[in-house]
């Protein structure tokens, strides 16, 4: 992925993709905070679920997201010079934070059986149905954002 | 001598024939790592990337430490087997050896026995190593992928304003895990004014990790209240010891290596020397606090300390006189004095200001000995301003309590 040698095609593609994910991203952090806010009792819709009932998950890491889209949508202008590009690898790390930890606690709370289980191990099944939706909104954003870290990742191992 | 003399501008000929034959120049081309390290030093980009590593960092803790390891698996191990086992082989539940070592005949779980068997060792083990494993990994992982020297750069601006400078971030923030390493990680700073201070606030308004765990369970809604007291306070007080204190803030002057993925064999070697230091220093003394502190009961001096600090709690601070007990206790265990004061019926005004009392209040005693070491002269200077600090800001937070109307 040369930077410099772009054509206008792959400049105008990226753009408008950084500028649809940065948006989205910018509405879910929106909504994150504003459920936890108390504006809504809470968000469910298809696989997507904002509880809103922690300040540390929605209102922190709400604020994340939101600031993460922001970060994007300033880079998304002329997205493929380096300067623009480095914006949008911030943004998209900050979102790629939110759902990593999102999915790591998921991990974290599978792995043990219940409080009251006399097991010490959760079952496979118990195991796996830690990971079924719903999920949070980064989650949901999470394969969108991940193109963008690997052409970040791409473009680095071109220039090492 | 006179023969070896060559002039100036032979010596810069000589400068130029050697770096003409070693150094090669080329065009420099930035790489998208430099923009990213650049651009999160940078105010408007950096903060916002800091509050998302800290969001991170701190969730990570939470999962790894609470869910995982303390909740899913510690509590489950000395509750239904550790304890029952005790309980079962320890002969004569009425005597004083019981009491010291196992704690509470009745009780059902191994935090609220009060032994040097079940709440020491269930504390140390079973809640502050896992929080201070995932803590230091966490930690290792910053510094060794550049992150931590870029955070220093961009707090240093803020941290001046209180006479420190941005190195003062590490010891700040493994204080969070626990408070003996983070006393050591004071040396990193330059000058003797930088590092008493750092020590002194250090040691009163950061909460260790096993403070913040008790808290979390204890409080939970009130925690960020709590925080926020004890950041205004290091700020307030941070100020004045910088007005105060005789000594120089030099600017800081580091290196700022560009980010790169941790060599895990280092990130290994850290992890292992940074725990087994707790393991070591933190650990005997969490277990020998709680025998003193069983023994102070037993010999009727902590009931003693706070009849005769009654007034005080009461009327200064404001809280109940029963919270006189644990928070003469406090010395000794921090976390277990938190739980004490979950059993004693308060407002929730009046628990926030416990708690930030015994936050504020003298260093736990392995703290206590690290400070030792660091200099005597420099722990009776903490001591006489920690001393002042709990009188005039637990008095403060009184007063606000007072003028809210919720005192």
């Amino acid at each position: 992925m040369d930077m410099k040698n772009s054509s206008n095609e792959k400049f105008s593609g990226l753009s408008i993709y950084v500028l649809v994910i940065g948006i989205v991203a910018f509405a879910f952090g929106c909504a994150d905070i504003l459920v936890w806010a108390g504006f809504s009792p809470g968000i469910e819709f298809g696989i997507m679920e904002i509880a809103g009932d922690d300040f540390f998950r929605w209102a922190w890491g709400g604020l994340v997201v939101l600031i993460g889209g922001v970060i994007m949508l300033s880079g998304a202008l002329k997205a493929y010079e380096i300067r623009q590009f480095a914006k949008v690898t911030l943004g998209a790390l900050m979102v790629l934070m939110i759902a990593a930890t999102d999915l790591f606690a998921r991990l974290c709370e599978s792995i043990p059986a219940g409080e009251d289980s006399p097991e010490f191990f959760n079952s496979l099944g118990g195991f796996l149905s830690g990971f079924a939706p719903p999920y949070s909104p980064a989650i949901i954003l999470l394969p969108f954002i991940l193109v963008l870290v690997y052409l970040a990742v791409r473009y680095d191992k071109e220039n090492q | 001598m006179a023969g070896n003399y060559i002039s100036e501008d032979e010596r810069w000929d000589l400068v130029d024939k050697i770096s003409g034959r070693i150094v090669t120049y080329g065009e420099y081309k930035q790489s998208l790592r430099d923009v990213i390290g650049e651009l999160t030093v940078v105010p408007l980009t950096g903060i916002p990337v800091a509050i998302a590593v800290l969001y991170a960092f701190w969730s990570i803790f939470g999962s790894f430490a609470g869910a995982l390891m303390t909740d899913g698996f510690m509590v489950k191990l000395f509750d239904n087997y550790w304890l029952p086992w005790l309980q079962s082989v320890w002969p004569d539940p009425g005597g004083w050896i019981y009491f010291l070592f196992v704690g509470d005949p009745a009780a059902d779980n191994c935090f609220e026995a009060f032994g040097m068997l079940t709440s020491g060792l269930f504390v140390s083990l079973g809640v502050v190593l896992w929080a201070v494993l995932i803590f230091y990994l966490m930690m290792t992982l910053l510094e060794d992928s550049g992150y931590l020297p870029r955070l220093a750069v961009l707090v240093d601006t803020l941290l001046h304003k209180i006479g420190l400078h941005g190195y003062a971030i590490v010891p700040a923030i493994l204080g969070l895990g626990c408070n003996v390493p983070a006393v050591t990680a004071t040396r990193i700073l330059e000058t003797k004014k930088q590092r008493f201070m750092m020590m002194t606030l250090l040691a009163i308004f950061i909460p260790c990790g096993a403070q913040l765990g008790v808290m979390l369970e204890v409080i939970p809604d009130s925690v960020g209240w709590v925080m926020l007291y004890l950041i205004a306070g290091f700020a307030i007080f941070g100020i004045i010891l910088d007005k105060i204190i005789p000594g120089k803030n030099p600017e800081i002057l580091i290196d700022v290596p560009a980010y790169h993925m941790p060599v895990w064999n280092n990130v290994g070697k850290k992890l292992w020397m940074r725990t087994r230091g707790f393991l070591k220093e933190a650990v005997p003394f969490v277990l020998f606090g709680v025998l003193v502190v069983n023994l102070l009961y037993l010999g009727g001096v902590i009931q003693a300390l706070s009849n005769f600090f009654e007034p005080l709690f009461v009327y200064w601070f404001g809280v109940p006189k029963e919270t006189a007990g644990p928070l003469v206790a406090a010395f000794l265990r921090k976390d277990l004095a938190i739980a004490q004061l979950s059993a004693i019926p308060m407002t929730t005004y009046q628990m926030i200001t416990s708690v930030v009392l015994i936050s504020i209040y003298f260093p736990c005693v392995a703290t206590f000995v690290v400070m030792l070491k660091e200099g005597w002269k420099q722990l009776l200077a903490a001591v006489g301003v920690l001393f002042c600090v709990v009188m005039i800001y637990g008095g403060l937070i009184h007063a606000i309590g007072i003028l809210l109307g919720v005192a």
